[in-house]
């Protein structure tokens, strides 16, 4: 009796095993005739090591494609517009390296809180999204030569009392999670005097201020500007910001041959003239500082 | 936001709709009848396959889901990318090698792994919690009428176990249709998702209440469905 029961269980077990390989076969079906590349991918990998021959630029170009991360909610960087596309300045400037490199962009929306392991993983070729150059980044990253200059600020409401950044002791000031604005304001000396708290997003943090819950956001310059020009709100920047900063895009520490040929093209991009016009596009004029 | 905005974003989440349904729909496939057999290995006699049960479903309630997703998402790409790759038996190589971790749906595939086997932890527990409530007397009135230990399970005790699990299970059925947004951590694209995006564009929290409201019209819809069933169920009272 006791048998039966264990039958009708080993049966029922059998049917779900089933099942579930059925839902992860349905990405395997569909990855396998991708399967022999991607089994060369991941040799390629192994070889790279051994013999330090760097195929990175020979597989994007194999590939076809070249996958740009990017969380696609940094405005006027990447972000996602009205209609549900992948639109910015990097974008622009990145469909333009792709041209030249005669491969087609992928643009993969990631979480930024993940950016290292889906760039470690091979899940995208690079993060090209207003990424701040840092000392830890360097480390982790091949970073390509900064492209663009970009200070951290503080912005205040415009009826707000605080003028400078010594009016900003003993109150709360709010910074995007992960972000090296978070780094450099927890590691300044005005870190001691203030309340610090994060937030997912910029726009989330000035939200935060809109409703009084914070009196200042600490944020990059470049976004805090367009945000300013581009919504009704009145927000006022502090004259004082703390540290300058650079914008670069990331690579994986190994893929030297594809960050070269990207920083040569770039170089090539912005002696023909294309950078400016895409600079002019959303900032208004020629604000990088590619050579 | 004026009208004509929330217009675009409402049209803009809506493509999301099918694919927040579609992890919905296929956790609860795979995690119920997975939730009974592991209610069943729970109530195993042979102690070791209790104990890697009860571990199991001490580890899927005792993780945030938000972190099971994530392990489960990197933890192929990170085995294809490391050393202990080659020391893997050579099978394991090869069904390795062959998920490719840049189409589309291998980040389905692994939020759908993780919601599963997270949901039938507590699914097995509702289930279990049925089963024991049937007093021992059913079982010795069953028998005395001369049913076997299957027939007394199928005929006698399922019946009345389906009869208790539905409120409990309504909740979880519920609460899943809102932790799909969960899977918005290793950017599966779902209505959150693009809420937060579209969050971005406007500078307004406009676009994550209209994905509230759809949250709301489905636990609605899923609220009806359960007081229906529960109605359907309550015979002999």
């Amino acid at each position: 009796m006791r048998k039966k029961l264990w039958k009708t269980a080993a049966v029922i077990m059998a049917a779900s095993a089933m099942l579930l390989t059925a839902c992860g076969g349905a990405g395997e079906n569909a990855s396998s005739q991708n399967a022999e590349s991607q089994g060369d991918t991941s040799s390629d990998t192994a070889t790279n090591g051994e013999s330090g021959e760097d195929l990175s630029l020979q597989k994007v170009k194999d590939a076809g494609k070249f996958v740009l991360g990017l969380d696609a909610t940094f405005k006027p960087m990447g972000y996602t517009d009205e209609n549900n596309e992948i639109v910015g300045f990097d974008i622009d400037l990145a469909e333009a390296v792709c041209e030249k490199l005669g491969v087609e962009l992928v643009k993969e929306p990631i979480n930024w809180d993940t950016k290292e392991q889906d760039l470690s993983v091979g899940k995208i070729d690079c993060i090209w999204n207003g990424l701040s150059v840092s000392p830890s980044r360097e480390e982790t990253f091949n970073l390509s030569e900064p492209y663009m200059k970009n200070a951290m600020v503080f912005v205040v409401p415009e009826s707000s009392d605080i003028n400078s950044t010594s009016d900003l002791a003993g109150k709360k000031v709010i910074v995007q999670n992960g972000s090296t604005a978070q780094d450099i304001l927890t590691e300044s000396e005005l870190a001691a005097n203030m309340e610090i708290t994060s937030i997912a997003t910029n726009i989330e943090a000035l939200q935060q201020m809109d409703i009084n819950l914070v009196d200042a956001v600490f944020m990059d310059e470049v976004v805090a500007q367009y945000e300013i020009k581009n919504s009704d709100k009145a927000y006022r920047i502090l004259d004082e910001g703390l540290a300058e900063e650079e914008y670069a895009i990331a690579f994986r520490k190994e893929d030297q041959a594809l960050r070269d040929e990207v920083q040569k093209i770039l170089s090539e991009l912005k002696a023909d003239g294309t950078v400016e016009e895409i600079s002019t596009k959303w900032f208004g004029s020629d604000i990088t500082t590619i050579e | 936001m004026g009208i004509e905005e929330i217009k675009k974003v409402a049209e803009i989440l809506l493509q999301y709709v099918p694919a927040t349904l579609k992890l919905f729909g296929a956790t609860l496939l795979f995690s119920i009848p997975l939730g009974m057999i592991v209610a069943l290995l729970r109530k195993c006699k042979i102690k070791p396959i209790e104990w890697l049960v009860s571990f199991y479903i001490l580890i899927m309630r005792g993780t945030p889901l938000m972190l099971q997703v994530i392990a489960i998402y990197y933890a192929i790409p990170f085995v294809q990318t490391s050393d202990s790759l080659e020391k893997m038996p050579g099978f394991l190589q090869t069904l390795i090698g062959l998920v490719d971790i840049r189409d589309a749906g291998y980040m389905f595939n692994a939020v759908c792994v993780a919601f599963t086997l997270n949901y039938a932890a507590y699914f097995a527990e509702i289930f279990r919690g049925g089963i024991e409530a049937i007093s021992k007397g059913q079982y010795e009135a069953a028998a005395c009428l001369g049913f076997t230990k299957t027939q007394t399970f199928f005929r006698i005790i399922l019946p009345q176990v389906i009869k208790r699990i539905v409120p409990a299970s309504s909740n979880e059925v519920i609460t899943l249709i809102k932790d799909t947004s969960l899977a918005n951590i290793i950017a599966y694209e779902e209505i959150i998702l693009k809420a937060k995006q579209q969050m971005q564009l406007y500078s307004s929290l406009v676009p994550l209440f209209i994905a509230g409201i759809f949250y709301l019209i489905s636990t609605i819809v899923l609220t009806t469905l359960f007081s229906f069933i529960e109605k359907k169920l309550d015979y002999y009272k």
